[in-house]
């Protein structure tokens, strides 16, 4: 009985979803433009909400591409399921870590959980190389301090 | 798909075959629509874990990351953008022939989808050479003296680590592609009743397209 409910649903599903070539084309465009707008609003680099911005043109794009390209919008049920289910872990799995680092205060930070009290963990590595920013190298430079590089 | 040995109701015809635990034919590609639909959202959580990399560490150094982000080469990234993008649309169009029977365009379609695939390794070839001749590299090898902050070397931990597994992607997607193109010159039989082949491949495809929709203003612009 739900085998054969399934088969009907799935046909009517199947029933709508071939559709010209147009559409892809459409959705090809649309694509482009958001991409000369995310490139043109991104060179601007708009303080605290560019990265809101790009983030928001990319998820658009992105729905386009999961809705059209990948008939996403023809489908219901389990697929549909499964992929809302997939975004809301990766919200999150974003949101959890970075709302734990944005409330730290350093001084409830025991030493060596910041990235400053890290030694270098490459094995061979001596202690100083990499730490700010890699400006001492192996070769004689250790004693000095990373800020000015040499010409 | 192909596990089965039998087609079921010994039809004539030999493509496509229905596996016998499945209801009919729809079931059996909603069941393999489903399945890659739930290897995508495991790809997805796998690049996630990479944007956690990105936004914890961005948080912690802001200074390095714009500075880093500039340094890269804006040009060749737009243009592997739009190289994608339309990549994908021409996947998107070889299921539509497949749909309608056109074997012929169906293998132009992914044809063409290769070419552009093996143009964006190129251009990222291109930017991997120039990061090793200037020294832009992760941690300790990072030997760049145009830009010196705590916390550039991790922006391309971060560039590289994403980038890289999101070329073996594209390497993947390139032979998961091949293999339908393949099919579509030599046995000729994708129709309305059988295309899953093309459409999975397509799929995974899009998902390359997707994750680089999003590496990229990540990565070249903010």
């Amino acid at each position: 009985m739900g085998i054969a409910n399934e088969s009907r649903e799935e046909e009517q599903n199947m029933r709508e979803e071939h559709h010209g070539a147009g559409r892809y084309w459409l959705i090809w465009g649309l694509l482009l433009v958001l991409t000369v707008v995310t490139v043109l609003t991104g060179r601007i680099h708009i303080p605290t909400w560019g990265l809101v911005l790009a983030l928001v043109i990319a998820s658009t794009k992105g729905t386009l591409v999961l809705l059209y390209f990948m008939h996403l919008i023809d489908h219901r049920g389990a697929n549909r399921l499964v992929f809302a289910v997939s975004i809301l872990f990766v919200l999150l799995m974003l949101a959890i870590p970075l709302v734990d680092l944005g409330t730290r205060y350093r001084g409830a930070t025991p030493p060596g959980s910041t990235y400053s009290d890290l030694q270098a963990l490459d094995i061979g590595a001596d202690a100083q190389e990499g730490r700010y920013g890699g400006a001492i190298r192996k070769e004689g430079k250790m004693g000095e301090e990373s800020g000015a590089p040499k010409q | 798909m192909q596990s089965s040995s039998h087609a079921a109701g010994g039809a004539a015809l030999p493509v496509p075959r229905l596996a016998g635990h499945f209801a009919s034919l729809e079931v059996q590609n909603h069941a393999a629509r489903l399945g890659m639909w739930l290897f995508l959202a495991t790809e997805i959580l796998l690049f996630a874990g990479l944007f956690i990399c990105y936004g914890v560490y961005r948080f912690l150094f802001p200074e390095a990351w714009a500075a880093a982000s500039r340094s890269l080469d804006l040009t060749l990234g737009t243009i592997n953008t739009v190289v994608l993008i339309t990549s994908s649309l021409t996947a998107a169009l070889a299921v539509h022939y497949a749909k309608e029977g056109k074997n012929k365009m169906v293998a132009v379609q992914i044809a063409l989808t290769l070419v552009m695939a093996v143009g964006f390794l190129v251009i990222k070839y291109f930017e991997y050479h120039h990061k090793f001749e200037i020294g832009t590299l992760p941690g300790r090898f990072y030997s760049y003296e145009g830009i010196q902050l705590p916390g550039v070397p991790l922006y391309f931990t971060v560039y590289f680590c994403s980038t890289a597994l999101h070329g073996l992607h594209v390497v993947i997607g390139m032979v998961v592609l091949a293999f339908s193109m393949v099919r579509a010159l030599k046995k000729a039989d994708f129709g309305p009743n059988n295309y899953t082949m093309v459409e999975l491949g397509s799929m995974y495809w899009h998902l390359v397209d997707l994750v680089w929709i999003f590496l990229f203003p990540m990565l070249y612009l903010v």
